[in-house]
């Protein structure tokens, strides 16, 4: 009986063990998109500056990087200029698109004119557009394909490594 | 004359301002298709928003559900709910609009599928082997502990030399 007990305890311990190490190790912020693999939502949302509707259908036929972002958010100051200097060295091959939610848009063109812009910025008003991209915080950028497919998506402020490492899989497709 | 060509103006104006101010989100159809039930109004409405809410994670905090935070993030959820539920969507619909976008994470209540069935499975069986070891040590304790009687005879020859002094025939 003692030897028995013994087997299923260390089989329990090693169960958390293995759980643990593969959970500890986890971003708990990076949660798998289930939009991977899948035509992206289509939006028609209005241009921040100039008011045009911009829709996401506009730019298929070419990657897009499509960056969730807001001027309250700290990281996203951080990666604005990374986004900036690879949209200028990437359009019109690659599409950038901004989508701010939860954001005034005085305070969104304040941010633009003062920390630059190479792309179109749209508003999510109601932050429905966010919610159907299943986005949890800010920044989140999601990379399609030239078929408007979602092919990756990335949580947190994006180095320029980290932007063409998931380029990469969008020009491959 | 001048009258009608100000009029068909505005008219112009209007249409074109209206067809650059036209915004749409994406909708909950491309994601579960139309609604399948009823549309429903005032307090029945509301209590089912509160309700469907409750079964939602709110993405931005720390295990609180829609209904209870205070986020504009959850807030947006809630009245998307509470949209979705007038149109006539129906809970089902809703939670896999949620599941869709946000994936399992969303769900309060873990689905009973894949490695979510461990959830569920789990608790049960370690329930279940508890109450076997304790039920199997009961026994045990039950059984009446051997008398000296039952036991074997010890054989050792200075024992035996004690007994044959004091007379014990044993």
């Amino acid at each position: 009986m003692n030897r028995t007990v013994l087997l299923v305890g260390v089989f329990i311990a090693a169960a958390l063990v293995v759980v643990l190490f593969f959970g500890l190790g986890k971003d708990p912020q990076a949660i798998d998109s289930p939009l991977i693999g899948r035509p992206a939502p289509n939006f028609a949302l209005r241009e921040v500056g100039t008011g045009r509707t911009i829709s996401l259908d506009e730019f298929k036929g070419r990657p897009v990087v499509l960056n969730f972002w807001a001027t309250w958010c700290g990281p996203c100051w951080e990666e604005h200029p990374t986004l900036v200097a690879n949209a200028r060295a990437m359009q019109p091959g690659v599409q950038f698109l901004g989508v701010v939610f939860q954001d005034n848009e005085d305070k969104i063109q304040k941010f633009l004119r003062d920390r630059g812009h190479a792309y179109p910025t749209v508003v999510d008003d109601a932050g429905k557009t966010a919610i159907a991209y299943g986005v949890g915080g800010v920044p989140e950028t999601f990379f399609l394909d030239k078929t408007g497919k979602v092919v990756a998506k990335y949580t947190g402020p994006l180095d320029t490594g980290l932007l063409q490492a998931n380029l990469q899989k969008a020009v491959q497709q | 004359m001048k009258n009608l060509a100000v009029l068909a103006l505005c008219i112009v104006a209007t249409i074109s301002i209206g067809a650059q101010t036209t915004t749409q989100a994406p909708d909950a159809q491309m994601f579960v298709g139309p609604p399948q039930g009823q549309p429903i109004t005032g307090d029945v409405l509301d209590a089912k928003t509160a309700e469907v809410s409750a079964l939602l994670r709110c993405p931005v905090c720390q295990g609180m559900s829609v209904a209870d935070s205070p986020s504009e993030m959850a807030v947006n959820m809630k009245h998307q709910v509470h949209a979705l539920l007038a149109r006539g969507y129906t809970q089902e619909q809703i939670l896999q609009y949620f599941e869709r976008s946000y994936g399992q994470f969303v769900l309060l209540k873990p689905k009973f599928q894949g490695v979510n069935t461990l959830v569920w499975v789990l608790p049960i069986l370690a329930i279940a082997i508890g109450v076997v070891v304790v039920v199997s040590k009961m026994k045990k304790l039950e059984q009446p502990a051997p008398t000296t009687d039952d036991r074997e005879p010890i054989t050792d020859p200075y024992l035996d030399e004690v007994r044959q002094l004091v007379g014990d025939k044993k």
